[in-house]
């Protein structure tokens, strides 16, 4: 990827690299077979350690979903009496809807956000200036979501916050930010996608630089220009990379935690508990390990769920050159 | 072939940098090994007696001249004090659960009365025996002590804590603001009228930039002060029999002797109440009106500030705000406290806080001796210099403490207690970390709206305290 | 041996060729435009954040807010000091997000190399369960976890942070990616020279995997140096603390702590991360550049 070669080459032999036109020794028996203790030797940190750190303990989740403990006294059996609780518990329920909002809106932001700023960034314009925005918009993503949590909520404060003094000065009456459900979730999305787009605008910006020149000659010499020719060629030369980013913005805003943690505790009401502070909550603040796994199964499954479709659906959507 | 010498060159040089950088974070690793698997963590796996604070470093450097003092008296005991960070009280229940879970429990824990009930319940080590065995050295402290702080610690009648330190929820309003709308230093029995009164007054001569009335969403001085004066509660609030062991031998003179318990019981959710709605409904008119701020959930990082910027008119708070009031400038003209005011009753909310004994402590007359001796004037004066919080004894309660800094009334603090002597303590039955969610998470909701929003509020905070009662933690 | 020395980057280069005519251009000066405002919107923010840091307690609720804060006011910084102890707190930090940055680079760079340029029976199953394994969140197996951590005897110390984090799903992902974006006639002209799989990772391709360990390390870095909910959980002396957890805890009990004590312990803890962005930010732009294209 970072040699010379020119992008269209590279992305030949990705492709054949996938199915392995592999090293030559391959197809000398004594080859592959120190090929394959090479594997397995390269491979055990990684396979055991997520064996004895995510397996491990994803099927003691399962099971510990079937029990009721509070670690002081002893596990009890209770079958499928947690789940049957959990789905019926009214906190539980509004967090999932929460949760799947949060990534739907919070998403959609990102990912578009990103990717307009992407593609204004990669046109023609001096270096320096390219260079700073593109710092800039990733900046935000170094820092930590439990300190911005803590800034931020102090610029949203209904009376004294910065954010309401600027709308003021637009004649805008203060907005109760942070004591009113609305206010709440659009906040805790608001500070979400500031800190999160850095990461998908990177993403878009190296996609974007992969699309061959040449591509953008040949759309104008056909009179595309402008948006049509973002909307004919950048972006379906651009969907693996937009499968890429969407995959992991989505994985990573159903597991949502230090923003409303910090900003809101998931108030007022229930209107910013997300799912997995639902699963702290009962673990952590309640000693119910058992219906927190509970959740916690229900919440894979969910997440799982949406992965598998998004793919499914990006065969049918998603271009490769 | 030059090329390819250098190439080879430049391959043996970057392999010795590799080779250095790998050294270095391998001997690096080493060094640290200590800071990593935590053995450089004094007293970590001794049997020296572990007390859980919650705090910083600095505030567990600061119980050094106590326990320095507590090693003369007791050379055979080791202690050691753990610092625990936390945001608020359920924060640090939480670390401690972990503790717990993690199977290193400390023996000793600095317990508020948020978890007095979930320590009783599950964890905690009854006094009793001690108490009756120790009698006659504990007289003295009892003597100096308000019942009704003793009570808040009493669960089934056992005790379980002394009171240590405390705090009831008065009213602190900022002298210059009063000044400025013409009101005068509000009367001892100042009604939720007057309070509101006033808030208009300091709304007219101040109309912008200002609150009259600032609050916050918690278990402490949110909305439940306004619901004891009211005399009701979130909770239908019950006395459990028993604990006349210990009235009948520290408390038989005391004139409210009569009104005390085996501890409060708090079974049944009482949001349904219609005198709960009516302090709703107060809250809220101060909300719509604009004397008093929507209550965010938590927080509270920015109040001090607030105040002391003279942003704030007035905001429920006890003898712990002192200190901090004057490290952020405010001179001790510049505010004052008053009781908090009258509704039905003035019956005030308080906070106290002290050390209980785990079940699984290993040397219990050990962690007893503990708690006696911090119990003792000597030991308290050298725990609380500073006015950052009330000490449980009246005594210490005095001008020395809050020379230079304090309110001009600072005897309303102690006198909270002796004045209404059935101020309660923060409503926290054993599952307090769900009651405080379950109240926390509607209050927002029912002073920001209509009244119909309010009464569905209420309905779903009855409902949700319901769940949480039924929960067994 | 010569390829190595001719990487050069290429995931800067401007994708559109320039105009022929340098004349006003109305549509940059529109996008330079709204690009300054996302800008502002992005880092208004956090130098706002710096500026009341530097103002004293009671002026940091001043409206309207002075963006320059003309006299700086330090004492904000020294209190943080007081209140916390932010060197050990750095070093924490350092040593827990360090340690498992090169962790993951060394693991993550192996086993990339497997899945892409190494042949083995269930290597497609096995990646996918690798892959899978993202979408769990931690809160899933935190307990677990926990119960594990306290099986080792390892509760409550920095280990129990460093060791979970090291296998990596994702970082093993990017360096798949990586290796297989790699020129395939390297292996071949290795191969040629009869050299075993082994020594065809070790001389030819260890070498190239440098620039994309490089982005598993910053990114691991990123997210580690941040990382609030595993830290809550695992930690409980404050000798054991990493940043994040010790900023919160500035913000005080009932209401007393200090706004500008609190923001200028969030400027203190950007320092660090804010190094490793200046330097490491080139190569992670090259990087993700370079590996997102497919």
């Amino acid at each position: 990827m970072s040699t010379t070669t020119p992008r269209r080459e590279q992305a030949k032999q990705a492709k054949q690299a996938i199915k392995p036109a592999q090293p030559g020794a391959a197809h000398t028996p004594s080859g592959r077979h120190s090929q394959r203790w090479l594997a397995w030797i390269f491979l055990a940190p990684t396979v055991l350690g997520m064996g004895l750190f995510t397996l491990v303990p994803i099927v003691a989740s399962v099971v510990l979903a079937f029990f009721r403990w509070d670690i002081i006294s002893a596990p009890t059996f209770v079958g499928f009496d947690n789940f049957a609780e959990v789905v019926q518990d009214p906190t539980v329920r509004v967090s999932f809807l929460n949760t799947i909002v949060f990534v739907i809106v919070a998403v959609a932001l990102q990912l578009g956000l990103a990717l307009a700023l992407a593609v204004m960034v990669q046109e023609k314009m001096p270096a320096w200036l390219r260079g700073f925005f593109r710092s800039a918009f990733f900046f935000p993503l170094i820092l930590s979501a439990a300190s911005v949590s803590i800034f931020m909520r102090y610029l949203f404060n209904e009376q004294f916050g910065v954010v309401n003094w600027f709308l003021s000065l637009a004649g805008i009456p203060a907005v109760p930010w942070l004591t009113t459900p609305g206010g709440s979730a659009a906040v805790v999305i608001l500070v979400y996608v500031w800190q999160n787009f850095g990461f998908s605008f990177l993403l878009f910006i190296g996609g974007l630089a992969s699309i061959p020149a040449e591509t953008y000659e040949a759309a104008s010499l056909d009179g595309a220009t402008g948006w049509r020719k973002h909307v004919h060629v950048t972006l379906p030369l651009l969907s693996p990379t937009t499968l890429l980013a969407s995959v992991m913005a989505i994985i990573s805003a159903l597991q949502v935690f230090d923003q409303p943690y910090v900003l809101t505790r998931g108030g007022p009401g229930d209107s910013t508990r997300t799912a997995v502070m639902v699963i702290f909550e009962s673990a952590f603040q309640r000693l119910e390990f058992g219906q927190a796994s509970a959740i916690g199964v229900l919440l894979t499954l969910i997440i799982m769920a949406i992965t598998a479709a998004q793919f499914r659906l990006s065969k049918r959507f998603v271009f490769y050159q | 072939m030059t090329g390819a010498t250098t190439g080879r060159l430049r391959e043996i040089s970057r392999r010795t940098a590799l080779g250095a950088l790998g050294a270095g974070i391998l001997g690096a690793t080493v060094a640290s090994w200590p800071r990593l698997s935590g053995s450089d963590i004094p007293g970590r796996g001794d049997n020296s007696l572990s007390i859980a604070i919650m705090g910083t470093a600095a505030d567990a450097a600061a119980r050094q001249r106590a326990i320095d003092a507590f090693t003369r008296l007791h050379p055979d005991i080791r202690v050691k004090v753990q610092a625990i960070q936390a945001v608020d009280w359920k924060d640090f229940f939480t670390k401690i659960l972990t503790m717990v879970a993690a199977g290193t429990p400390p023996d000793v824990v600095y317990v508020a009365t948020e978890g007095a009930q979930l320590f009783a319940d599950k964890l905690a080590h009854p006094l009793d025996e001690y108490l009756r065995r120790d009698a006659a050295d504990m007289a003295e402290f009892f003597d100096d002590v308000h019942p009704s702080l003793v009570e808040a610690f009493m669960y089934k009648g056992s005790l379980f804590q002394l009171p240590m330190d405390w705090n009831a929820a008065n009213m602190y309003y900022n002298t210059t603001a009063f000044a400025q709308a013409g009101l005068e230093r509000p009367a001892d029995d100042w009604t939720h009228v007057d309070f509101r009164n006033s808030l208009a007054a300091m709304r007219k001569a101040r109309p912008s930039d200002f609150t009259p009335y600032y609050w916050t969403n918690r278990l402490f001085g949110g909305v439940v002060p306004w619901l004891y004066a009211n005399d009701t509660s979130f909770l239908k609030e019950t006395r459990s029999t028993g604990g006349d062991w210990l009235w009948d031998s520290f408390y038989a003179q005391d004139p409210s002797r009569r009104l005390r318990s085996g501890g409060y019981q708090w079974l049944e959710p009482n949001a349904d109440d219609p005198r709960v709605f009516e302090s709703f409904d107060y809250l809220r008119g101060l909300v719509k009106d604009g004397l008093g701020v929507r209550p965010e959930e938590g927080g509270g990082s920015s109040l001090v500030g607030l105040f002391a910027s003279n942003r704030i008119g007035t905001t429920p708070a006890g003898g712990y705000w002192v200190q901090g009031l004057h490290e952020a400038g405010m001179k001790e003209n510049d505010y004052d406290v008053a009781f908090f005011p009258k509704w039905r009753t003035q019956r005030h909310q308080f906070g106290t806080a002290g050390y209980a004994i785990m079940k699984t402590a290993k040397d219990k007359d050990a962690a007893w001796e503990w708690i006696k001796f911090s119990a003792s004037r000597e030991a308290m004066e050298l725990i609380f210099p500073n006015p950052v919080t009330t000490p449980a004894r009246r005594s210490m309660v005095n001008e020395a403490l809050y020379k230079g800094k304090g309110p001009a009334h600072w005897k309303v603090f102690y006198d909270t207690l002796d004045k209404y002597p059935t101020t309660g303590p923060i409503p926290a039955p054993p599952q307090q970390a769900a009651v405080e969610t379950a109240l926390m998470k509607n209050v927002s909701l029912a002073v920001s709206g209509d009244e119909r929003q309010l009464k569905q509020a209420l309905e779903s905070m009855q409902r949700d305290l319901e769940l949480a009662l039924r929960r067994q933690s | 041996m010569s390829i190595t020395t001719e990487r050069v980057s290429t995931g800067t280069a401007p994708a559109v060729p320039a105009r022929p005519r340098p004349k006003l251009n109305w549509n940059l000066i529109l996008r330079i435009v709204l690009l300054m405002i996302a800008a502002v919107l992005t880092l208004g923010p956090v130098m706002w954040t710096l500026s009341t840091s530097l103002r004293s307690p009671s002026e940091s609720f001043k409206l309207p807010p002075s963006f320059f804060p003309w006299n700086p006011d330090f004492t904000s910084y020294a209190q943080v000091f007081q209140q916390l102890d932010i060197v050990l707190l750095v070093l924490n930090s350092a040593l827990v997000t360090g340690l498992i940055a090169v962790g993951q680079m060394i693991t993550a760079a192996m086993a990339g190399y497997a899945f892409a340029n190494l042949k083995f029976r269930g290597r497609g199953a096995l990646f996918s369960i690798v892959l899978a394994t993202m979408m769990v969140p931690v809160q899933v197996t935190i307990v677990p976890v926990f119960m594990l951590i306290r099986g080792m005897g390892l509760s409550d110390t920095l280990l129990a942070l460093i060791l979970p984090a090291i296998p990596t799903a994702f970082g093993t992902f990017l360096m798949r990616q990586y290796f297989l974006g790699l020129p395939a006639d390297l292996a071949e002209a290795a191969s040629i020279d009869g050299a075993s799989p082994w020594r065809t990772f070790r001389s030819v391709y260890a070498p190239l995997a440098v620039p994309g360990m490089a982005i598993v390390g910053i990114l691991a870095f990123n997210f580690h140096w941040n990382e609030f909910f595993r830290p809550l959980i695992m930690t409980i002396s404050e000798q054991n603390f990493t940043l994040p957890l010790g900023l919160v805890s500035l913000q005080g009990n009932l209401g007393t702590g200090s706004i500008s004590v609190v923001l200028a312990g969030v400027v203190l803890s950007m320092i660090p991360a804010l190094v490793v962005f200046i330097f490491g930010q080139r190569a992670l732009q090259d990087g993700l550049t370079a590996g997102s294209g497919k």
